[in-house]
């Protein structure tokens, strides 16, 4: 399992040559199934091909006298295609067969270096066995399904596995239309800096709530905005979801500075001046651990209906 | 500075890393010139030290997610898989497979096991009636007799093209079905070879006990050594790579499976080869209408050639 996430996930963190670490995501069988009967259809296709081929040479060579040339090509073709096709296009294109391209997975190895031909070659004659018995592939799948890198025997003997790599749009800072959320962005004082945590609570709440239910969004935003609105002195009214976006757009988008000129509302609170009474930066404890629990929440789209709600 | 800035500022680089990206991955023929090149290295080494400060920067946990990705892409793209090593097959092939056979334990298992469960079935064969019939089936044993019921009068070359392409395909597929199922533990490589054992040995001593033997001994004395021998030598590859599971030597399962995986597989190369002769001899010499001394000879020689393979060339030597 890796060190940091202890997640039920299929994750694996390498470290490159360049010192960095990254995580793969490591394809399972409804990934490699689909790109194995791709090119099973393909081996099927390019069997047909070259047999066609094949006879077409030995009609013009084997009216000389060789007719069963071309019947012994064929054999060694269909030899070819069934244990070496994998390996040998696993080899020459960095790790992919036309299945797997189509798939979009790769073959590598297993500390993420590039696989070479050995392996290559190897982990597909070793399929041979992963196929036992021969259409419920039994012992591949038990043998995948015991791994946390879904390898095959023929993967454990090479030590290779097969990642996804799929490109992905661009997903930056969500640009957040609502006016609520920039007035109560204008109301935060401006010494507040959120710290890593409640950072990436806002960033994940901020990105999931597009796919949660207003109500819903009211109670997982709570935990979270009920304290926070306390701290900074808000008025009890204050929709919680729009204070967490508002957060949101005060640390990742503007800053305090930009937002006086930017706000529509009143940047003077009602109680006193904008620099605050004794206004510190929040501290971490407290609001690390509301923090943890609005990202765990807004992880599952779920919230805890508690009895304060009903004084709404 | 702001996330949303920093994000403005590095956007345009990592979608320029997407695009050269695609355009290496599409380009499988020709390699890209060396100005794309050096671009794509430094935009990969930047979009590596954006991913390293993330945390440090505070981006959000979906354009973490997106930089794994685009990194992982632009990592496989830049280090690309190895070929073969063709220069050092001949090394591998004529000095290190015999070196590490001639002090092979699960050769010389495999070589027992055959050559014990062949006698032995032959021997039951030759004098036990009816034993044949049970072990291979009344239909194959009437087929065998059939096939060698006349004389051999040679074949046209043609035909023995065919046919070459035929024990290619069959013996080979055999063997490395032996390779492959020998990784179960070794239990099923041990067992594919005493199934094969008993129905060659039953067929020899039946053959041997019949009229027919003069024409089934043409047939088979040619290639016999080649094919027996690769034969025990797929299944002592299958069944080496099994026990390593079982017989780490200190070291953890997989890790002592990948080592012997390595060596396995130019033993396997080996095998394969001598697949390939047996074949060859099978389809061109055996079933030709040469007189039988020639036939004899070509059996001498291989073994010959195998001896000198395994014991001079495998004999241990300080170099």
């Amino acid at each position: 399992m890796t060190a940091d996430r202890q997640q039920l996930d299929n994750a694996i963190e390498i470290v490159t040559p360049e010192n960095i670490a990254f995580r793969y995501q490591v394809a399972g069988p409804f990934r490699r199934l689909p790109a194995y009967l791709i090119d099973l259809v393909i081996r099927g296709m390019m069997f047909v091909g070259g047999t066609i081929l094949v006879s077409l040479v030995s009609l013009v060579f084997g009216l000389a006298g060789l007719p069963g040339l071309g019947a012994g090509l064929t054999l060694v073709l269909w030899f070819a295609l069934e244990w070496f096709y994998g390996g040998l296009f696993e080899t020459f294109w960095n790790g992919q067969t036309p299945g797997k391209r189509l798939m979009r997975i790769r073959v590598l190895s297993v500390d993420g270096q590039p696989i070479n031909g050995l392996q290559a070659v190897l982990r597909n004659v070793l399929r041979a066995l992963d196929q036992q018995p021969v259409v419920f592939c039994l012992v591949g799948l038990v043998t995948a399904s015991l791994n946390d890198r879904f390898q095959r025997m023929g993967d454990l003997a090479c030590g290779t596995m097969v990642v996804i790599e799929e490109p992905q749009w661009f997903r930056g800072v969500i640009r957040l239309g609502d006016p609520e959320a920039i007035r109560i962005a204008g109301r935060i004082p401006p010494s507040f800096q959120a710290g890593q945590t409640m950072a990436r609570a806002l960033a994940a709440y901020v990105e999931r709530r597009g796919n949660i239910l207003p109500m819903r969004r009211l109670e997982i935003a709570w935990h979270l905005g009920e304290p926070l609105r306390e701290k900074f002195d808000l008025p009890p009214g204050t929709d919680p979801d729009m204070l967490l976006c508002g957060l949101y757009q005060r640390t990742f988008i503007t800053d305090w500075d930009e937002q006086t000129s930017a706000r529509t509302g009143s940047p003077f609170r009602e109680s006193g001046s904008p620099f605050g009474t004794s206004e510190q930066a929040p501290s971490e404890n407290s609001d690390s651990a509301a923090a943890a629990q609005v990202m765990a929440a807004a992880d599952q789209g779920q919230g805890e209906w508690s009895a304060s709600e009903e004084e709404r | 500075m702001k996330v949303s800035d920093l994000l403005k500022s590095r956007q345009a680089n990592w979608e320029e890393l997407e695009r050269l990206c695609s355009r290496i991955e599409g380009s499988v023929r020709r390699k890209p010139d060396a100005a794309t090149l050096a671009r794509f290295s430094s935009l990969y080494r930047s979009a590596c030290a954006d991913l390293a400060l993330a945390d440090a920067y505070q981006l959000p946990p979906a354009t973490i997610h997106y930089l794994h990705r685009l990194v992982g892409r632009a990592h496989n793209q830049l280090y690309r898989s190895r070929r073969f090593n063709v220069s050092t097959w001949t090394r591998q092939l004529l000095v290190d497979v015999p070196r590490r056979l001639f002090s092979d334990n699960c050769l010389r298992l495999a070589f027992c096991i055959f050559w014990g469960i062949f006698l032995l079935s032959g021997f039951m064969a030759y004098t036990v009636p009816g034993y044949s019939e049970r072990v291979m089936g009344k239909m194959w044993t009437m087929q065998l007799e059939e096939m060698y019921s006349e004389p051999i009068q040679g074949r046209n070359p043609g035909a023995s093209s065919g046919m070459a392409g035929f024990y290619i395909r069959h013996n080979t597929s055999i063997g490395l079905q032996c390779f492959a199922f020998g990784l179960l533990f070794g239990v099923a490589g041990l067992f594919v070879t005493a199934t094969n054992a008993a129905l060659l040995g039953a067929s020899f001593g039946h053959m041997a006990a019949v009229p027919q033997w003069e024409n089934f001994r043409d047939f088979v004395t040619a290639h016999a050594p080649f094919e027996l021998t690769a034969i025990v030598l797929s299944a002592a590859a299958g069944m080496k790579l099994g026990f390593s599971l079982i017989d780490t030597r200190g070291l953890a399962r997989t890790a002592s499976l990948r080592r012997t995986a390595v060596e396995a597989m130019p033993t396997m190369g080996a095998a394969m080869v001598m697949f390939l002769l047996a074949a060859l001899i099978e389809a061109f010499l055996s079933p030709s209408a040469a007189p039988y001394w020639v036939k004899t000879s070509v059996a001498v020689l291989s073994s010959a050639l195998l001896v000198v393979y395994f014991v001079v060339l495998g004999y241990p030597q300080e170099d």
